[in-house]
């Protein structure tokens, strides 16, 4: 299948899980879906359409935080990322854990590190931070406040 | 009291001697096949007395005594062997029976050494390269015995002192097509006697570490490099009595013998610079499959009189 | 004492350590090894286990997880020994100074002998770095 046709077909597919649609390039489009359909969305994309699931992306903006699921169709040279937006007081999403296993680290990482609750996820513990680290801090959000009474923050001269 | 004087002159002072003057040539030759330079002349004896100034580390929960007295038995029977193979090269007259079998026993401890060193080490690395070299150690005794026996063939005896008259009388073993088969196999032997590459699999730098020595440091570790650089004089000269011809400091002879023994040296740097270092089943298969047979066949052709 | 010192001058064994860098203070430590830049000729050698070393090389700005590490390791180096911090990341963890990760400096943790800065340092740098090192070391010695 060519790229317009993929495109085609996800959005006659889900027409009421998509919020936005925004193809930046031919190649590289941005889809935006309710955070409850993000399971259905990436199942399909992953299973029927045969596209590899490359990395997922947090951010942390002034208003919501972000998700970007980046899917790849190598032999077409397309890029779909699917964009899910999560309000600050209600952080939770489910797990693709259950589709396939290379989300795993992934959302251990971004569990740790924006403090973003993966439901449905076999294994939700830490995987990079030290073992000192402690808990309910999350080091990348942007409200983060130095806790290490002992760190040396200036250069001394 | 005179043997304190040999063992002690011959057997640990000349020996250490031109031990660290061949793992300078070593050195020196591998880093200018390198195309760089190499180090200065006392490299390693600077690197002995440095080692003997710091302190020395004992691995808390490994066997204290095991492992510190490890180098001294090494180094200590190093020191029998040389003083035995010095005084049978100026005197062949000296000569005992059986002193062929001692020589070949006593040149297997400074490996057993180590080996004994990496076990009592609390390590999993030095445990993992005492095994190889155990390993290693069964693999290269069998050829290394069968080209021994070339020479007591051929010279009907089992004494080194009467090996050395009939080379005086009859020409080099290794003149012959048996004795150089055998020399050739006496040298691969050697090679990995000294666990060199491509042998130096117990000793592998960088995969496991420095293998059987990883918990030496300070004076034990010093021992150790010593007893190595003391290895890399005994076991050519051995290989030369039993095949070259032995020493004989007159006229022309000594330079000869300089040329014997630089040319082995250079040999075995060569061979350590041009090759890959072997798994530990490629090696034992390497010598119990082609070596073997070499080592077979150079007794027979022995025993068939060529 | 002096004549230990002396000892280890001529034939220091340099033990490489990167606590979190990027790597390329690594391979520019790795390319004095190389015939251009032979440091052989000095005496040193690389060693393989850290209980063979005299002189510690560390790259890196720590991080909270290899400090722990490299603790451990400082108390394994048999004394005396010198240390040596190479690159800005170990001077005083350069642009990553803010980092969630890298609380203090190299030098509030273990004492540093010489600092060789740069980004990376040429290999040239760290030579000089090392003669520089070898000079204090005597100049102290005669202070002793």
């Amino acid at each position: 299948m060519t790229g317009e046709e993929i495109l085609k077909d996800i959005k006659e597919r889900f027409k009421d899980d998509i919020i936005d649609f925004f193809d930046k390039t031919p190649r590289r489009v941005y889809i935006e879906i309710k955070p409850e359909s993000i399971v259905k969305v990436a199942g399909y994309i992953f299973k029927k359409l045969g596209a590899r699931f490359n990395i997922t992306t947090g951010l942390d903006t002034r208003h919501h935080m972000e998700l970007l699921y980046h899917f790849t169709f190598e032999d077409i040279n397309l890029i779909i990322s699917l964009r899910v937006k999560l309000k600050k007081d209600k952080l939770e999403i489910n797990s693709l854990t259950s589709l396939f296993a290379g989300a795993n680290w992934i959302e251990r990482e971004i569990y740790e590190m924006l403090g973003i609750n993966f439901k449905g996820h076999p294994d939700l513990r830490r995987l990079l931070l030290s073992d000192d680290w402690p808990e309910g801090v999350y080091p990348l959000r942007c409200d983060y406040k130095e806790w290490d009474k002992k760190a040396i923050r200036d250069r001394g001269v | 009291m005179i043997y304190i004087f040999y063992l002690f002159v011959y057997g640990f002072l000349l020996t250490a001697a031109i031990g660290l003057f061949a793992s300078w040539f070593d050195r020196k030759v591998t880093a200018r096949v390198q195309y760089r330079v190499g180090p200065p002349l006392f490299q390693p004896l600077f690197d002995i007395i440095k080692l003997l100034g710091k302190e020395t580390l004992v691995p808390s929960g490994s066997s204290k005594i095991t492992f510190l007295i490890a180098p001294v038995i090494g180094l200590a029977s190093l020191i029998f062997v040389s003083t035995l193979l010095w005084l049978n090269a100026l005197n062949p007259a000296r000569t005992f029976l059986g002193d062929l079998i001692v020589v070949l026993y006593l040149l297997t401890i400074p490996s057993i050494s180590i080996i004994i060193g990496g076990f009592a080490s609390k390590n999993p690395l030095a445990s993992l390269g005492s095994s190889r070299e155990m390993k290693l150690i069964l693999s290269y005794e069998l050829p290394f015995v069968l080209a021994l026996l070339v020479p007591v063939i051929k010279s009907n005896s089992i004494r080194l002192g009467e090996i050395l008259n009939f080379q005086a009388q009859n020409g080099v073993v290794a003149g012959s097509l048996s004795g150089f088969l055998a020399l050739a196999v006496g040298i691969i032997c050697m090679q990995a006697k000294l666990a060199l590459v491509p042998f130096d699999i117990p000793e592998a730098e960088t995969e496991i570490t420095s293998g059987p020595l990883i918990e030496y440091s300070g004076s034990a570790l010093a021992l150790y490099r010593l007893m190595k650089n003391m290895l890399l004089f005994t076991l050519p000269f051995f290989l030369i009595i039993i095949f070259m011809g032995g020493i004989r400091f007159v006229g022309i002879h000594l330079l000869y013998a300089f040329l014997k023994y630089i040319g082995l040296v250079a040999l075995v740097t060569v061979i350590r610079n041009t090759n890959p270092r072997l798994r530990i089943d490629q090696a034992v298969r390497f010598f119990w499959g082609p070596m073997t047979i070499i080592a077979a066949v150079a007794v027979t052709l022995a025993l068939l009189g060529k | 004492m002096s004549m230990k010192l002396k000892a280890l001058l001529k034939s220091p064994w340099v033990f490489h350590l990167s606590t979190g860098s990027c790597n390329n203070c690594d391979i520019e430590v790795l390319d004095c090894l190389t015939p251009r830049f032979d440091i052989e000729r000095f005496g040193m050698l690389l060693a393989g286990s850290i209980k063979h070393a005299d002189v510690l090389l560390i790259t890196g700005s720590c991080n909270r997880q290899s400090v722990i590490r490299l603790k451990r390791l400082y108390e394994q180096i048999p004394r005396p020994c010198l240390v040596v911090a190479i690159g800005e990341c170990s001077l005083s963890r350069g642009m990553f100074i803010h980092s969630y990760n890298c609380p203090q400096p190299l030098d509030k943790i273990i004492p540093v002998d010489v600092y060789i800065p740069g980004c990376p340092p040429k290999p040239e740098a760290i030579i000089a770095g090392v003669v520089k090192l070898i000079e204090k070391v005597k100049r102290d010695k005669g202070k002793k």
